[in-house]
């Protein structure tokens, strides 16, 4: 890799590598592999060691191009070699296996020992068995191998069904059950094809690594495959199959779905804000609540979990408890400061937060496996992969040429063929996860057509996408043309505060770019309800239009003046009073009015035994126009009161978390650089338990001997020199060093707690 | 972005600026595939259906075209999903085609296979299907042609009809433009017809769509049926067409419930064709009587369904529907577009009335406040009788005597639904009524005496909502309807929209219609349902208070 400086020279122990590097170097390594920074080491020999823990070096692996595996396979299979020796053995050109080496040296999964190359330990185990992973499927070389001429010769001399065993070994894993086979006997006396193999130790004893298998040494492997761990080249990764598409539908696209996509976020939690949705038991939103707001927002329903998600990604959309103590969603306190923002910055708000996001709302609505439908907002609806599989989509698709998308039909599957090139280890699910990337991005409006955006680009690269998007999204308009038929036309995006305003007095019918609202009695009634007055409304009217306001909504707004209040509610008896005996009959009467439970107890006075926040709803569902009356007697009208929940706290930014960790880094780096001094100071052997498992480590990576003082069950305190060969799960498993070659018994386990001081020798 | 004159919405609306200067470019560009839903002063509503797509398609426009049009005109981004929507909408149509198969007959084809198998295995179709031919046809009972469109259109996998049509018989028929023309957008309504094949023409009340008529049996050449609503309308179409056309008074007949008259030209009432007698229709052979090149539907808006059924085994037969107002509370649109053919012609009416063929109009909607009584019997009534409750009041005939005071001298209509309501007013007012009851002569001598000016005003029920030629009508009092019913609101306009002769000063008629509302009661509702399309076509309502009238 350009701008690191290759480590110089051959180290004894990775530790020490590691001492050797320059702070850049190390800040690379603690970037890509954040798991070794937390908490910060305290010195060299503790994150070398940590860098050899299994889990660690799973996640290490994980982030690997397949091109890097097939490498980091190949220097398994050659044990330890020098460079130019392990780019002889891979299918690939020398400039790749050199910078994909550098890279797997920066992740500390290679190092540089006295006698060349060496993986980590417990590599080989970790790399699996998948080819689509990188894995060869041969077996490492035996420590002395035959020359491949000698080898060549072997397998001239075999029979066609030996030959066919041998492929067949190697394919399937180098490894096959012993049973009867007999090993160690001349050629001349082998009687199977197995034994045709083991007796020209084409198949080797497995020893105490693999008891009663046979194994075919790498070598042998590499002799078949024509010297490569792998026949096809492993440098390649496969080509998106790209078109290009016109620059207008492209621009038209993306920023008609970003506005829409803004828009109904909005519609969507100004609902919410007016009436809640109740939340699920599992905090989940409900089959019926989602269906609802898609009806609403004319949507389908996945399309209404994308929105919700999304929003409550971004901490617009929280939970909390209703009057009742229900759980409910609502909008948070942030989603009243979002409403204020322009367009193009509340996109980008929206557009972060779902890049961020792990959450998979195209599964709603799908079955999960124990065959319930999936609900929108509930915790299981993630996937670890998710925001991963979102930033790759979003590279590569920058990566394309300008106005090129991903080819209909051929492109999606090319794209997922790419990404499983890059990162084949995981996830699992990557086709499903890709696909609903790409989609989520055409749905957010990142990608018009397929093809990323301008502003799209910028947000992938993580800058600023708002000057780029506010240059493309329609600029809002301050003005309605209101119609004789009582419709106000808003020619493009209102203005906020504008379009709030205009929503309280009319009804939306139709939206989009711009906004069709329509006048109705009972939206004027509502505006009314909310503390507007009808000479408020005409001024606002008069104000906002670009056209004459025609009479008949003039005379609409005054008749519902007229009929505002006429009817009044009391709080505390639930009463009816109007001194317009006729409303009250007219009322009482009312062919639904006995779902308000009314009776009439006196002339122009009518109780009711429904709870008011009941009764209101109801009435004017019926087209009365009912006032709430305090117990002074006066009239009680103003702005109904929006439910907001507060923002959930582990919401509040990733940019936060980025610097978290950032800072993190320069934590581990600081305490390394100081544990150093120290660690210069100290003996060698190492007696807290936490230091023995370093120096544990350190002598598997280094495959050195060391004395370890340990107090055994009967509480004898005894000393012993083993070649320790892992250190797992609280436990050491080492080879006895004084054991022969082939005993079976030389490998023992000692639980980590009882070593009290390990020398290296 | 452009700054075209197009706003397309996400909800398949599309709002055309009417004075921007690209608007007319762009109506021009649109018509072809979008559906005029309302054409108020300012903004234009059209809408993307997929019936309207599909007309596009057998129109001869792909899908490439829509969008780029779309993409063209509009001012701001068009959102994806609806061009998705577009294309896909638009490449359902034609997959399934109906063909003239010469051993086979009439065959249902694709060139997609797993499309001819989905609707194959679909229920409402099996029955119009005869035998499996091979892999990608079957054959179909020519019967069910118009059955099976109209099926295959609900399944969503429209056919393409290359079945084509019938000749007739040859009869000779030429306009005959003597001091009169044929106005350009008659020629145009007749002529997309035309080479649509079948369809329906949609022209404001009073724009001479009788002409539209005319002209296209000038264009089939052929012997045709009409069929109208009642047996004055036939009166009047046989008039026109003696008028405007070579055609004499021998060759048309007149098949109604009085005559039963068989000739190349034959008008008949729907009332008659769809008279029942012990199960059957004895009229319906009046289809087969004749090799028919055209049959021509008047008011299609109000077409019984029985008709609906005879239409679906008319299909090789040529046929135009004409009307005004193509909305249906029924919902049965759909149909008329299945059944009769697509809409080949609309025109906003408003302008057509700034062309001066039909005269402008200013509508007013009364306010009458119930007194206390009444409004106290109206709030205790059962709900079926509210309606009947709010709108007969008393009161209305007071404001409509003051209507027709300040009128005095004008030729006035009084229009209501409820036959007590129309006998009172005819007392108060000492004028004619008119109603269902009132016999075919005496209704044409009153109609007649009503347009050589001896009588002034005339109280009239539903009779007269349609079809019915008053041009000297120049007022109008509308006390009561049937219900919300949109397309009769507009049909009683239309009886006053015909332009007349300019007066002595040179000034057009302006057209005077009142409805008289009881204030806050279902009336009110309904009315104001009732004048959605008519607000929706630009025509803007006054409401004013009765005692404002008076005073």
């Amino acid at each position: 890799m350009e701008g690191v400086e290759a480590a110089p020279g051959r180290h004894r122990s990775l530790a020490d590598q590691l001492r050797s590097w320059p702070d850049e170097r190390l800040r690379r390594l603690l970037i890509e592999r954040l798991d070794l920074a937390t908490p910060a080491p305290h010195d060299f020999s503790q994150l070398a060691s940590r860098a050899a823990v299994r889990t660690s070096l799973l996640r290490a692996l994980d982030s690997l191009t397949r091109g890097q595996l097939s490498v980091l396979d190949a220097l398994v299979v050659a044990g330890q070699t020098s460079t130019s020796e392990l780019a002889s053995i891979v299918s690939a050109s020398p400039g790749y296996v050199t910078a994909a080496l550098d890279e797997l040296q920066l992740r500390a999964l290679v190092w540089s020992s006295p006698e060349g190359l060496r993986p980590l330990t417990g590599v080989a185990d970790c790399l699996g068995s998948d080819p689509a992973a990188g894995a060869s499927g041969l077996r490492p070389r035996s420590a002395t191998p035959r020359p491949a001429a000698e080898l060549r010769a072997s397998i001239e001399e075999l029979s066609p069904e030996a030959r066919a065993l041998l492929d067949h070994v190697i394919d399937a894993g180098g490894l096959a059950k012993a049973s009867t086979t007999r090993t160690g006997i001349p050629p001349d006396q082998a009687s199977t094809p197995a034994e045709e193999l083991t007796s020209r130790r084409l198949l080797q004893s497995g020893g105490s690594a693999h008891p009663g298998m046979l194994v075919v040494p790498g070598e042998v492997g590499l002799v078949r495959r024509g010297g490569r761990t792998t026949l096809e080249p492993v440098d390649v990764a496969p080509e998106i199959a790209a078109e290009p598409r016109s620059p207008r539908l492209v621009v038209s696209a993306a920023v008609g779905a970003a506005g829409e996509f803004v828009r109904r976020t909005e519609l969507l939690l100004q609902g919410w804000g007016e009436s809640p949705a109740s939340a699920l038991r599992t905090s989940g939103l409900g089959v019926r609540e989602l269906r609802a707001a898609a009806q609403r927002l004319g949507v389908e329903p996945k399309e209404a979990a994308l929105l919700a998600e999304v929003a409550s990604a971004a901490g617009l959309l929280g939970s909390r408890a209703d009057a009742d103590g229900n759980p409910v969603w609502v909008p948070t306190d942030d989603f009243d400061a979002w409403c204020a923002l322009p367009t193009a910055e509340r996109w980008v708000v929206l557009a972060r937060a779902w890049l961020a996001s792990p959450r998979l709302p195209l599964l709603v609505g799908e079955r999960g496996p124990d065959q319930k439908p999936w609900n929108a907002l509930t915790p299981e609806l993630a996937a670890a992969g998710m925001p991963e599989a979102k930033t790759m989509v979003l590279t590569e698709l920058a990566a394309l040429p300008d106005g090129s998308g991903p080819a209909a039909g051929t492109g999606l599957p090319s794209l997922v063929a790419r990404l499983a090139w890059l990162r084949p280890r995981r996830p699992r699910t990557r086709v499903d996860l890709v696909t609903w990337a790409v989609e989520e991005a055409a749905r957010l409006g990142l990608t018009g057509a397929g093809v990323l955006t301008d502003y799209g680009r910028a947000l992938a690269r993580e800058e600023d996408p708002v000057p780029l998007l506010a240059a493309v999204v329609p600029a809002p308009v301050d003005h309605v043309l209101i119609q004789a038929d009582l419709t106000a036309v808003a020619p493009g995006p209102l203005e906020p505060e504008l379009a709030r305003r205009v929503q309280q007095l009319a009804d939306l019918e139709s939206h989009g770019a711009a906004g069709v609202y329509r006048f109705t009695p009972a939206s004027i009634r509502r505006g009314l309800d909310i503390g507007w007055t009808g000479s408020e409304i005409k001024e606002f009217l008069a104000e906002v239009s670009r056209t004459p306001v025609p009479q008949p909504l003039d005379y609409l707004v005054d008749d519902a003046v007229r009929g505002f209040g006429r009817l009044r509610v009391g709080l505390a008896t639930a009463y009816l009073v109007s001194e317009d005996e006729v409303a009250v009959a007219e009322l009482v009467n009312h062919p639904r009015a006995s779902s308000l439970e009314l009776r009439r107890i006196a002339p122009g006075v009518v109780i009711s035994t429904l709870p008011i926040d009941v009764l209101l709803p109801r009435m004017r569902d019926l087209g009365f126009a009912p006032v709430l009356e305090g117990a002074d007697g006066v009239v009680r009208v103003g702005t109904t009161e929006q439910l907001r929940a507060r923002r959930p706290r582990e919401s509040r930014g990733a940019a936060r978390a980025a610097a978290q960790s950032a800072a993190q880094i320069e934590v581990a780096l600081r305490t390394l650089r100081e544990g150093e001094a120290d660690a210069q100071r100290r003996p060698a052997s190492a007696s807290s338990s936490g230091g023995a498992a370093s120096a544990l480590r350190d002598a598997i990576e280094r495959r050195g001997r060391v004395e370890i003082g340990f107090t055994d069950r009967q509480g004898v305190i005894a000393e012993r020199i083993v070649l320790p060969l892992r250190v797992e799960g609280g436990e050491l498993r080492a080879r006895d060093d004084a054991a022969d070659a082939d005993d079976p018994d030389a490998v023992r386990v000692y639980p980590l707690h009882r070593i009290s001081r390990v020398t290296p020798l | 972005m452009t700054d075209g004159p197009l706003i397309v919405q996400s909800d398949k609306s599309l709002l055309l600026e009417v004075d921007h200067p690209q608007a007319g470019e762009c109506r021009k560009a649109i018509a072809p595939f979008a559906e005029l839903e309302r054409s108020p002063e300012h903004i234009h509503t059209y809408r993307l259906t997929p019936l309207g797509l599909w007309n596009a398609r057998a129109a001869g426009h792909d899908a490439e075209e829509v969008v780029d049009t779309l993409l063209t005109y509009s001012r701001y981004p068009v959102p994806h999903a609806l061009l998705v929507d577009v294309a896909e909408t638009m490449a359902r149509y034609g997959r399934l085609r109906l063909e003239k198969h010469p051993t086979h007959g009439l065959v249902l084809s694709s060139t997609d296979r797993p499309v001819l198998e989905e609707v194959l295995r679909a229920k409402k179709i099996a029955g119009m299907l005869g035998s499996r031919i091979d892999a990608d046809s079957v054959a179909v009972h020519p019967s069910e042609r118009g059955n099976l469109k109209q099926a295959l259109l609900k399944l969503g996998w429209p056919a393409e009809d290359f079945a084509g049509y019938v000749d007739g018989e040859a009869h000779t028929i030429d306009l005959a433009q003597d001091g009169w023309t044929l106005r350009d957008y008659q020629r145009d309504a007749a002529e997309s017809f035309w080479h649509g094949g079948s369809g329906v023409v949609v022209l404001p009340c009073g724009a001479g769509k009788t002409i539209v008529g005319a002209a296209a049996m000038a264009q089939a050449q052929a012997t045709t049926l009409i069929l109208v609503t009642n047996t004055v309308s036939a009166r009047q179409w046989k008039d026109e067409l003696i008028r405007r056309t070579s055609l004499t008074a021998e060759e048309i007949g007149e098949y109604s419930g009085t005559v039963k008259e068989i000739r190349p030209v034959t008008i008949a009432t729907y009332q008659v064709i769809t008279t029942k007698r012990k199960g059957v229709y004895p009229h319906l052979e009046l289809f087969d009587a004749r090799d028919w090149g055209l049959i021509v539907y008047d008011e299609v808006h109000l077409l019984p369904a029985p008709i609906f059924r005879m239409t679906a085994d008319l299909q090789a037969r040529r046929r135009i529907g004409l009307t005004a107002t193509l909305v249906r509370e029924d919902g049965r649109e759909g149909d008329v577009f299945s059944l009769i053919g697509p809409k080949r012609y609309d025109a906003p009416w408003k302008d057509i009335e700034a062309q001066g063929w039909i005269a402008p109009a200013d509508c007013v909607e009364v306010r009458v406040t119930l007194p206390e009584s009444t409004r106290l019997a109206y709030a205790t009534a059962e709900p079926e009788e509210r309606y009947r409750l709010a709108a007969c009041t008393r009161e209305k005939v007071g404001v409509v005597r003051d209507l027709v005071a300040r009128h005095a001298g004008q030729p006035t209509l009084v229009i209501g639904q409820y036959l007590d309501q129309l006998s009172e007013l005819g007392e108060e007012l000492g004028a004619p009524v008119i109603t269902g009851d009132t016999t075919v002569r005496e209704r044409q001598r009153l109609f007649d005496g009503f347009r050589s000016g001896e009588i002034g005003l005339l109280v009239v029920s539903k009779v007269a909502n349609f079809s019915i030629d008053l041009p000297q009508a120049e007022v109008a009092i509308q006390v009561s309807g049937s219900f919300g019913s949109r397309q009769e609101e507009a049909q009683r306009l239309g009886r006053l929209l015909r332009p007349g002769e300019p007066g002595p000063d040179g000034e057009r008629k302006v057209a005077h219609f009142y409805t008289l509302v009881s204030r806050d009661t279902v009336d009110a509702d309904f009315a104001a349902n009732r004048q959605r399309f008519l607000a929706e076509q630009g025509y803007a309502y006054r409401i004013v208070d009765a005692d404002d009238v008076q005073a």
